[in-house]
């Protein structure tokens, strides 16, 4: 007896079809991963589970009956909820409200006392500290992604669907997201689990789907698939896992000297220096601030101790203009909030922080040079579009990742800093932006990659700077860096010499 | 401190420097004459002021209240001078739900019609008074044609307290901001409004009727209106086809003036209450100032606004910034 069965499934966005004659059935109690490359229809396939589409063809059956699910609430009465990627909450209402807003068991009218001690219950059962009389508004990524589990939870769901759940969240996080998943298993909930990260899928998935174009290409026990197979079912080509990187590259100059860097109460002693050519890797785990240091060597939020230094002379950088003005540039994670104009096309995103060269007669756009400077990008960085005047908020995640890099690259930057170039973002896309950045700094760029994903760490860098609660907490050399070595001295203690 | 808590009583010593100021400009300010003139005169307000905190809350805004006031209080009058013996209850009914009938039309059109709500409230407001022009025929309304018991509502005394009168508008109007503020904090359903404007993807996504919620809000905005133009009646009694003109600016006043976010999610009834009363005393005391032309009302007026909103902004920036450094 299935859960929750799609059958034949098609769904086409005017000339796209998303979805062709899709069928997947979900028993209860199992931990079932979808994975595909960006574009393969795992959006789609959640939005017609969820009721967000309707399939154009095709069944949904929720416990072997047919069911038309004509929205989010229809979903939910049918016991089946999600979580995405990026979270969704309201920042104006607290952490309790925000778990049970769309809880329709709950009373009329509202009971603030007993919907505080039930989110603390909530909150407590996903081990986790945080406080439900706090305003969303303040929440990091992955205490927001909390709230939403947490909101899931309330609502007694059969089917539980996780959406990239762990793109942002670093080692210490994802285990205990994984233990979630698990407990929820244990209860008879199931859980797809959709991720680009096959480690996470072999830990806890018992069974795995691929899909490709749109189409079922597999559904087979855990056991029986490997890593290769299921890469190869996902590209329909064998692809080469990123070898970790054993030498540094050579490089030249130091071209950005950090020196005591900090901003108060946000984080402090940062010592390190980036030589032309060279890529270094700010890891640690979320809540390690850095993304903080990135916001101040941008000048979103200029460091207020210490001193940096660019080709050995002191600097300031108080705005982003002040630090595109030493050539930096910086690729941020939060593509919708500080990347990108969404509702704006390919062309006009790429162009924007570089208008001044398009300038021509009085001071007007050449909108031919705009439009060619654009076409060059979207060939050289495969932006899969037809042309550059589509919106960007309709291209896929990896996609838009490449307009954002289009956008700095243009800039000329001879300082690039990347905060989780390959956040949420499929294997063949991740593989190209790789071989971007190596390429960059192999043309004397000087990089900075913030990541949590340490194989990521480990097969770009050239040097590893570990962060832990706002301080330095290392800095390893390539060849000193592993796995262990990186993850404990994030952690707090250092493993070297430990086997 | 909640920054919530904070910004009622910054309002509230701003009210109270406001008081001050004038009574040393002006004669006899601090007396019950002058209560009782702001007191009536912020009633009229104050329930638009409820309703149009209830849509921004929504991340929309509603312009056509004025001329909802108007038509309401054109078409209450002109209904009462042929049927003087309706009962007072259903009169008032009949005011709330002509203004609750406009809000419906409003809100079907944003929340259905996909328009956003600034252009929608600024064409039914242009809309109604033509319409009001039309109908009236440029007929007035005037005391004659009203039943008594309206024409002497606006003195009728609900209470007294230490010697100072509390009117029956006042208490009405005081009536519509506390039942709204019960429902908001206490309502499931009212809490809707928040979610919606707070961010409207999540909203959706977590199964809240997004239109529905959005079309409520739009009818509670006009049925308040109604309520408006019924104490506009009351205290005025002659109505002619400008009556309510300019009240949208009033009410995004005091919405704003009392702390409720323009972009929606968040705001509070105490604070509108406390708007209300402040632009209104402020507008008011204005009239009786010799130094300043009456003129400048408006400019005041807009001042206000741009203030409250510069201030609202710096404020969080700050507020933010203390809680990033305590984490």
């Amino acid at each position: 007896m299935t859960v929750l069965e799609l059958q034949h499934v098609s769904k086409s966005f005017a000339a796209t079809q998303a979805l062709k004659d899709m069928s997947l059935a979900i028993e209860p109690g199992e931990i079932h991963a979808i994975v595909g490359e960006n574009g393969a229809g795992k959006s789609t396939l959640i939005k017609i589970m969820t009721g967000v589409h309707q399939p154009d063809r095709g069944e949904i059956r929720v416990g072997g009956v047919a069911v038309t699910l004509r929205g989010t609430q229809d979903a939910q009465g049918a016991g089946i909820a999600a979580i995405y990627q990026e979270p969704m909450v309201f920042p104006d209402l607290d952490v309790a409200e925000n778990i049970f807003i769309s809880n329709r068991a709950e009373s009329a009218v509202m009971n603030w006392r007993r919907l505080y001690a039930e989110a603390d219950l909530l909150v407590a059962k996903l081990g986790v500290k945080l406080d439900v009389r706090r305003a969303a508004s303040g929440l990091t990524l992955a205490e927001q992604q909390t709230v939403e589990i947490a909101r899931a939870l309330s609502l007694n769901v059969k089917v539980l669907i996780m959406d990239e759940p762990t793109a942002s969240l670093s080692a210490h996080e994802v285990a205990r997201l994984l233990d979630i998943a698990r407990a929820l298993r244990a209860q008879g909930v199931s859980v797809i689990y959709i991720s680009h990260r096959l480690d996470e899928i072999f830990q806890i998935a018992d069974r795995v789907t691929v899909i490709r174009d749109g189409s079922h290409i597999s559904t087979k026990p855990i056991a029986e698939v490997t890593p290769e197979g299921l890469v190869h079912d996902m590209v329909g080509r064998a692809i080469d896992s990123f070898a970790v990187k054993t030498e540094a590259s050579p490089h030249g100059a130091p071209v950005l000297q950090m020196q005591g860097l900090g901003r108060a109460g946000v984080f402090r002693g940062i010592n390190a220096t980036v030589h032309a050519g060279e890529v270094l890797c700010f890891a640690g785990l979320v809540g390690a601030r850095r993304t903080d240091v990135a916001l101040a060597l941008f000048g979103i939020a200029p460091a207020t101790e210490g001193e940096i230094k660019i080709d050995g002379a002191p600097v300031t950088i108080r705005t982003p203009a002040e630090a595109m003005a030493h050539q930096i540039a910086y690729v941020s994670e939060d593509r919708r909030k500080m990347g990108l104009a969404m509702t704006l096309p390919i062309f006009a995103n790429i162009s924007l922080a570089s208008l001044g060269k398009l300038m021509g007669l009085f001071g007007l756009i050449n909108a031919k040079a705009e439009t060619a400077m654009a076409e060059t990008y979207r060939k050289q960085l495969a932006i899969k579009s037809a042309d550059t005047r589509v919106e960007v908020g309709k291209l896929s995640g990896g996609n838009q990742q490449k307009v954002m890099l289009a956008k700095w690259l243009e800039t000329k930057p001879r300082i690039l800093i990347f905060d989780e170039p390959t956040r949420g973002i499929d294997v063949g896309a991740k593989a190209e932006v790789h071989n971007i950045i190596r390429t960059l700094a192999g043309q004397g760029v000087a990089v900075i990659v913030i990541s949590s994903d340490l194989p990521e760490v480990l097969a770009l860098a050239d040097r590893v700077l570990v962060m832990r609660e706002g301080t330095q907490a290392g800095l390893l050399p390539i060849e000193e860096a592993s796995q262990e070595r990186v993850i404990g001295l994030a952690a707090g203690h250092d493993m070297k010499g430990a086997a | 401190m909640h920054p919530q808590t904070l910004r009622i009583l910054a309002l509230a010593a701003a009210l109270l420097a406001t008081v001050l100021f004038f009574s040393t400009q002006i004669d006899g300010y601090l007396s019950e004459r002058m209560f009782t003139r702001i007191s009536t005169s912020a009633a009229v307000i104050l329930p638009i002021a409820v309703g149009q905190a209830i849509v921004v809350i929504t991340r929309n805004i509603d312009l056509s209240i004025g001329s909802t006031m108007g038509v309401v209080a054109y078409l209450t009058g002109d209904y009462l001078s042929g049927h003087p013996e309706l009962h007072p209850v259903l009169v008032l009914c009949l005011a709330m739900g002509i203004g609750a009938g406009i809000g419906a039309i409003n809100g079907i059109l944003v929340a259905w019609g996909r328009v956003p709500s600034i252009i929608v409230t600024l064409g039914t407001l242009a809309l109604l008074r033509s319409f009001l022009v039309e109908y009236s025929d440029a007929r007035t309304i005037t005391t004659a044609s009203l039943p008594q018991w309206l024409v002497d509502l606006p003195q009728a005394n609900a209470f007294s307290i230490f010697g100072i009168d509390v009117r029956v508008t006042v208490v009405l109007a005081l009536a519509s901001a506390v039942v709204m503020g019960l429902c908001l904090s206490r309502l499931r359903a009212a809490r809707r409004f928040f979610a919606v404007g707070s961010n409207p993807d999540a909203a959706v996504m977590a199964g809240i009727n997004l239109p529905m919620v959005t079309l409520l809000a739009f009818v509670l905005s006009g049925a308040l209106a109604g309520l408006s133009g019924f104490l506009f009646l009351a205290k005025f009694g002659n109505i002619t086809v400008v009556a309510g003109m300019g009240f949208e600016l009033k009410s995004v006043a005091a919405v704003v003036v009392g702390g409720v976010s323009i972009l929606g999610g968040s705001g509070s009834m105490v604070g509108v209450v406390i708007g209300t009363v402040l632009v209104d005393t402020i507008d008011n005391s204005l009239t009786r100032w010799e130094l300043v032309s009456e003129f400048w009302r408006d400019a005041l007026l807009g001042f206000l606004i741009m203030a409250a909103v510069t201030v609202d902004t710096f404020m969080s920036r700050q507020l933010s910034r203390l809680s990033r450094k305590e984490s």
